[in-house]
C-alpha cells in the first residue's frame, strides 16, 4: 500500500504572487526538462547519423565477399570477420539459447516449491550486468590456457555466457504472462506438465520468446571484449579453403584456432593509423548498426502484432 | 451423423507427450532438465568467483591490503645503483657498481581513481538528462510522439560500445580537444578556487572528461528506458490527485519522481554499473595512463581499460595475477551495484533491464 | 520424429569428424611484435598466393604477447623485437632460437603544426622529454640543436606503448644508455611506466596519437611514419652525427652484428659506432624452440621451416626494402638460415 504523497500548497487567499512563482518555477522546469530531452536526444542522433554516413560512404560489395589483403593501404574486405561473426553467433546461441529457455521455463513453471528458483533469478539479473571483459577473463582462464591456444570455443562460450541470463530472464518474463486459465484447462483435459508446457504455454508465448532471443543476439553480436582474450582474431576466412573449393564445412579444424570477428577487426583497424583501414572500420560498424536496427524494428512489429490479436 | 469412435481416433497431438512408454517419462525429463539450466546460472557465477579469486591469489597474498591503496602500477623491473645515506654511489669488493633490483610493483589506486571520476562524470551528465526525457516521455510527449522517441531510445541503447568508442575517437574528442578543453583548461587555471582542476599541458581529447561524458552518453539511453518504465508504473490516481489539488506541472512531477525514487536509484545504479564496466568506448579516450591526476584533462586509465591493454600478453605470474585482481575487484563492484539496482527495480521495466 | 533427429545428428558428426581429420592443409598461427607487422603481413600474403595449401596468420600484439604466446605454445612462430630475458628463457623450459629476419629503425614521430623543415634531436633531449623535464618544444636545449628554426610554443605530448613492446624495449635501452637519469628512473624493459604522456595499443596506436594530436611525440617503426606521412627526427649517433632513418642508416648500424653473434643470434645493434649509423636501430625474430616437436605434427614443422626459410633466407628479403625494411646483410643471412637448417622436429632433423 503506497502511501499518499504530502502535497503542501499555499491556499490561502493573498497567495497569488506564492502561485505565480509556483507557476513560472514549472515553466522554466518544463523547459528545462524538454531542453534535457531535446539535448539527450541531439547528441544520440548525432553518434548515429555520423556513423551511418560515414559507414555508408565506405561501404561496397568487396566488403562482403573479400577477404583482407596484407596492404593497409588497400585493406580489402571483411569476408573474413562476417563469416567469423555469424560462427561465433551460431555457436553460441546452439548453446546459450537451449540453457537459457530451459531455465526460463523452470523460472516460470516450477517456481511453486522450489528453493533455488528465487536466487536463480536474482542472480540471472546482476549476472546480466557483468562487465563483459571480465566474462572474457573468465573464458581464458578457463578454455583458452588449458586449451593451448586462442579458439572459437571459448568466444563462443564467452558469449553463451553472456546470452544465458538474459535470454532466461525475457523467457520467464513472457510465459508468465500466459494466462494461468491455458494450463489450467490443459491439465484438466489430461495432459501431464511436461505436454501442458511444451504444446501449450510455449507455444502461445513464442513471438514474445523469440524478441527476447533477437534481443539477445543482437547485444553478443556487438560484444568485443568477450573476444579479445579468447579468440584473437584472425585474417584467415574460417571454413574457406580457397578459391576453387570455395567454402568446406569439414574444415571444423578451424574452430580450434584464432578466430575472427566482426567487432574485434572494426577494433584492431579503427585504433591503427592507416586511413583506408579507419574507412573499412566504420563499413563494419554499420553493419553491425543495421542488424541491430532490424532486429529492434521487428520486436517492435511482433509486440504490435501480438498487442492487435489481443 | 454418428459422432466419431473414441478408439478409432488417433491421438489429439503430433507427439504424445503423455505417455509413459519405454521407461521414458518426459515429466520427470523436463522437470530435472530445467532445473539443472536454471541451476547452472547459479555455477556461472561461482565459477566467475572462484575462477577469478584463485587466479589472483599470488598478488593477493604478497600485496595484501596494499593493492587497493598502492598508487604505483609498474610491472617491469628496476635497476637501480645502490646508494648510500650521502647519494653516493656504492661500489662492491671488486669495483663494481652495486646495482639493486626493485621487483614490480602494483596498485590499484590509480585505476580505482580513474573508474571513480569517469563513472561519477557520466552520471553527473546523465542523470539530468536521462529523467528530463522519460519525464518527457511519460508527461508532456504529444501520443505521437511517445512511441517513435520510445523507439530510438531503446534502439541506442543496443547500439554496442564499441561503436560509440569509435564516434568519441573521431568525432567527441577531436571535438573537445579543438574546441572546448583549452578554454575550460585555461579557465580552470585563471580562476583561483579551481586550480587544482588545471591541466599542465596540452589537453588532446583523451583524458577522464572525454571518457567520462562519452560514458554518459552511452548510458543515457539504458537510464532513461528504466527510469520511463519506472515513471509509467506510477498509478494516475496518484498524479492527477496532484493535479486536482492544484499543482503545477512541475509540482506533481516531483511528486512522481519522489513516489519512484526507489526504483529511479536503481535505474541510476544500473547505469553506474554499466559505465564502471564499460570497455572499448572508454579504452579509446582515456588515454590510458595510470597515474592519479586531479585534472579531467590529465590522461588516465579505468579498470577496465586496464585489462584491455594489459592482459593480452601479461607475462604469467605476477601481472597476470595482479590483473586478473583488478577484474576481481571490477566484478564485485559492479555485482554490489547490481545487486543494489535490482532490489530496487524490481519488477519494474524488467524486460528493459534484463536486456541491457 | 525424435529418432529420426537423434540418428541425423550422431550421422552428422560423425562425418564431420571423419571428413575433419581427412582434411590435408597446413595452418600456422604466428603473433608478436608490430614492428615488423607490415614486412610480415606481406611475406604471409606472397607466400600464401605461392602456397595455397598452406594458411598462415600473424596477428601483430606486441613483442611481450608472442613471447607469451610461444611459451605457452598457444601460437606456432612468435615475433619480437626484444629478446627473451632470462627469466623468460627460464619459463621457456626448451631451448629456444632468435632469429632475425630484418632491420628496423624505432624513429621519433612528431606532430608540429607550422613548423617545416627537419626537426634534430640528441638523444638526452629525447631521454629528458620522455621523463618529462622538457615539456615545450620552444624549449631552449631543443632550439639549441635546431639552431635557426623556429620551434612553435606548444607542450609536448608524450605517446608510448601500454602493450609489452619490443619497441620499447629498443628504445628504453637506448635511452638507458643516453641518460643516467632515465635509467634509474624509469628503466628499460618491454613495459615501463613512462612518467608523462599517454598510451596507445602496439605501434598501430601510438602513430595514431601522434597523428591526432598537435605537440605530440611518439616513438614509432619507420615504416609507419613514412606510410603515413607522418614527419619524424633526425637523431644525433655515437659519433656526434645527425642522422635520418633509412634503410642505409639501419644496415650500417648492423654492420659489426655478426660478429657479436656468438651463443645467440639476438644482437643489440642500437647507439653503435660509425658515422652513418642510425642509433636506435633494431633487429627484430622470429622466435620458435629449437625443437619444433610442439607443433606436434611433422608436416607442419616442414611447412614452418620452408616458410622461414622463404622469408629470411629467400624472396622475402627482397620484398623488405619496398617497405622501407632493411634486409640482412649476407654474414647475417648466412648465420639466420643456418640457424633454421638446426631446427629438429622430436630430436630429429627435418630434412
Amino acid at each position: 500500500m503506497s502511501a499518499i504523497p504530502e502535497v503542501t500548497f499555499n491556499l490561502s487567499p493573498n497567495a497569488t504572487l506564492g502561485h505565480r512563482v509556483d507557476r513560472v518555477k514549472s515553466n522554466v522546469m518544463l523547459a528545462l526538462c524538454i531542453g534535457c530531452a531535446a539535448m539527450a536526444l541531439f547528441l544520440l542522433v548525432l553518434v548515429i547519423s555520423f556513423l551511418a554516413y560515414r559507414g555508408a560512404s565506405s561501404i561496397s560489395w568487396a566488403f562482403f565477399t573479400q577477404a583482407p589483403s596484407g596492404d593497409p593501404h588497400s585493406p580489402g574486405g571483411m569476408l573474413h570477420a562476417i563469416v567469423g561473426t555469424a560462427v561465433l553467433i551460431s555457436m553460441a546461441s546452439l548453446f546459450g539459447i537451449p540453457v537459457g529457455m530451459l531455465a526460463g521455463v523452470y523460472l516460470s513453471e516450477y517456481e511453486v516449491g522450489s528453493r533455488i528458483a528465487g536466487p536463480v533469478r536474482f542472480i540471472s539479473d546482476v549476472l546480466a550486468g557483468v562487465p563483459s571483459i571480465v566474462v572474457g577473463i573468465l573464458g581464458y582462464e578457463l578454455l583458452v590456457r588449458p586449451i593451448g591456444n586462442y579458439n572459437a570455443w571459448a568466444g563462443a562460450l564467452a558469449l553463451a555466457f553472456i546470452m544465458i541470463p538474459i535470454v532466461s530472464r525475457t523467457t520467464e518474463e513472457m510465459l508468465r504472462l500466459v494466462p494461468d486459465s491455458y494450463r489450467q484447462a490443459s491439465i484438466a483435459l489430461g495432459a501431464t506438465k511436461a505436454s501442458t508446457i511444451l504444446q501449450v504455454v510455449i507455444p502461445s508465448a513464442t513471438g514474445s520468446i523469440v524478441t527476447g532471443i533477437m534481443l539477445s543476439i543482437a547485444r553478443i553480436a556487438g560484444e568485443t571484449a568477450p573476444l579479445i582474450f579468447t579468440t584473437l582474431g584472425s585474417r584467415l576466412i574460417p571454413f574457406y579453403a580457397n578459391a576453387d573449393q570455395g567454402f568446406e564445412l569439414s574444415k571444423w579444424q578451424d574452430l580450434n584456432q584464432p578466430f575472427p570477428s566482426l567487432t574485434k577487426q572494426v577494433y584492431d583497424y579503427a585504433t591503427g593509423p592507416y586511413a583506408e583501414q579507419k574507412n573499412v572500420a566504420m563499413a563494419g560498424i554499420l553493419v553491425l548498426i543495421v542488424l541491430i536496427f532490424c532486429v529492434n524494428v521487428s520486436i517492435r512489429l511482433v509486440a504490435r502484432r501480438h498487442a492487435n490479436a489481443k | 451423423m454418428q459422432p466419431p469412435d473414441p478408439d478409432q481416433l488417433g491421438p489429439a497431438v503430433a507427439f504424445d507427450f503423455t505417455a509413459k512408454r519405454a521407461g521414458i517419462n518426459y515429466d520427470t525429463i523436463l522437470s530435472v532438465v530445467t532445473r539443472a539450466c536454471a541451476f547452472s546460472i547459479l555455477l556461472m557465477l561461482a565459477a566467475l568467483l572462484i575462477v577469478l579469486s584463485s587466479a589472483a591469489m599470488p598478488t593477493i597474498k604478497a600485496f595484501g591490503f596494499s593493492f587497493l591503496t598502492g598508487h604505483e602500477w609498474r610491472s617491469n623491473e628496476l635497476e637501480q645503483p645502490r646508494r648510500n645515506a650521502d647519494g653516493k654511489l656504492v661500489f662492491d669488493a671488486d669495483g663494481e657498481q652495486i646495482v639493486d633490483t626493485i621487483p614490480p610493483v602494483f596498485g590499484a589506486l590509480p585505476v580505482m581513481w580513474g573508474t571513480a571520476v569517469t563513472s561519477v562524470l557520466a552520471l553527473g551528465f546523465a542523470i539530468p538528462l536521462s529523467f528530463g526525457t522519460a519525464l518527457f516521455l511519460i508527461r508532456i510527449a504529444p501520443g505521437k510522439l511517445v512511441g517513435p522517441v520510445s523507439f530510438l531510445v531503446e534502439f541506442l541503447a543496443a547500439i554496442p560500445s564499441i561503436a560509440y568508442g569509435i564516434w568519441g575517437l573521431f568525432v567527441f574528442g577531436p571535438f573537445m580537444q579543438t574546441y572546448l578543453e583549452p578554454w575550460l583548461n585555461s579557465l580552470f587555471g585563471s580562476v583561483p578556487g579551481l586550480s587544482f582542476l588545471h591541466f599542465d599541458g596540452m589537453p588532446t581529447g583523451r583524458d577522464m572528461l572525454c571518457g567520462g561524458l562519452l560514458l554518459g552518453i552511452m548510458i543515457v539511453p539504458i537510464i532513461t528506458a528504466i527510469s520511463r518504465d519506472v515513471l509509467n508504473g506510477v498509478p494516475r490516481a496518484q498524479v492527477e490527485g496532484t493535479t486536482a489539488l492544484g499543482a503545477t506541472w512541475w509540482q506533481s512531477s516531483k511528486e512522481m519522481l519522489k513516489f519512484s525514487r526507489s526504483g529511479l536509484f536503481g535505474a541510476v545504479m544500473l547505469g553506474l554499473a554499466r559505465a564502471a564496466g564499460e570497455t572499448m568506448a572508454i579504452t579509446m579516450v582515456i588515454g590510458n595512463n595510470n597515474q592519479i591526476k586531479a585534472s579531467p584533462f590529465a590522461p588516465a586509465q579505468s579498470m577496465a581499460s586496464l585489462l584491455a591493454n594489459e592482459f593480452a600478453e601479461a607475462s604469467g605470474g605476477m601481472q597476470r595475477s595482479a590483473l586478473i585482481e583488478v577484474a576481481l575487484i571490477l566484478l564485485l563492484m559492479s555485482l554490489t551495484f547490481n545487486v543494489v539496482a535490482r532490489k530496487l527495480v524490481v519488477g519494474k521495466g524488467a524486460r528493459t533491464a534484463a536486456a541491457h | 520424429m525424435v529418432q529420426l533427429l537423434k540418428r541425423a545428428g550422431i550421422a552428422m558428426f560423425t562425418s564431420l569428424a571423419i571428413a575433419g581429420t581427412c582434411y590435408a592443409e597446413t595452418r600456422l598461427q604466428g603473433a608478436g611484435a608490430t614492428f615488423p607487422n607490415p614486412i610480415y603481413q606481406k611475406w604471409v600474403t606472397e607466400y600464401q598466393k605461392a602456397n595455397p595449401d598452406v594458411k598462415i596468420d600473424y596477428q601483430s600484439i606486441g613483442s611481450g604477447g608472442g613471447i607469451k604466446g610461444i611459451t605457452e605454445h598457444t601460437i606456432d612462430f612468435a615475433g619480437s623485437d626484444a629478446p627473451m630475458n632470462k627469466k623468460e628463457i627460464e619459463a621457456a623450459k626448451d631451448p629456444v632460437v632468435h632469429i632475425p629476419t630484418v632491420a628496423g629503425a624505432v624513429v621519433m614521430a612528431y606532430n608540429l603544426p607550422g613548423f617545416s623543415g627537419d626537426l634534430k634531436l640528441t638523444g638526452p633531449i629525447v631521454a629528458d622529454i620522455f621523463t618529462g623535464k622538457i615539456s615545450k618544444w620552444n624549449d631552449a636545449k631543443i632550439a639549441e640543436v635546431n639552431s635557426g628554426a623556429s620551434l612553435p610554443d606548444l607542450n609536448i605530448t608524450v605517446a608510448y606503448r601500454t602493450d609489452g613492446s619490443g619497441t620499447t624495449f629498443v628504445f628504453s635501452n637506448f635511452l638507458a644508455t643516453q641518460s643516467e637519469d632515465f635509467k634509474t628512473s624509469v628503466g628499460a624493459s618491454k613495459q615501463v611506466k613512462w612518467p608523462v604522456g599517454q598510451g596507445g595499443k602496439g605501434t598501430e596506436g601510438v602513430t595514431a596519437i601522434v597523428q591526432a594530436v598537435p605537440g605530440a611525440i611518439g616513438y614509432v617503426e619507420v615504416n609507419y611514419a613514412l606510410a603515413n606521412k607522418i614527419p619524424f627526427a633526425l637523431l644525433q649517433n655515437k659519433s656526434g652525427k645527425f642522422v635520418k632513418a633509412s634503410l642505409e642508416s639501419v644496415s650500417a648500424a648492423g654492420a659489426g652484428a655478426v660478429d657479436a653473434m656468438k651463443d645467440s643470434l639476438a644482437v643489440n645493434i642500437w647507439n653503435q659506432p660509425g658515422e652513418e649509423a642510425y642509433p636506435i636501430s633494431a633487429f627484430t625474430y622470429i622466435i620458435v624452440y629449437k625443437d619444433l616437436g610442439y607443433l606436434k605434427s611433422p608436416e607442419k614443422a616442414k611447412e614452418l621451416v620452408k616458410f622461414l626459410k622463404w622469408s629470411i633466407g629467400g624472396e622475402g628479403q627482397s620484398l623488405a626494402s619496398s617497405i622501407d625494411y632493411a634486409p640482412l646483410a649476407a654474414p647475417v643471412k648466412a648465420k639466420a638460415v643456418e640457424a633454421i637448417d638446426a631446427l629438429t622436429f622430436g630430436g630429429a632433423p627435418l630434412k
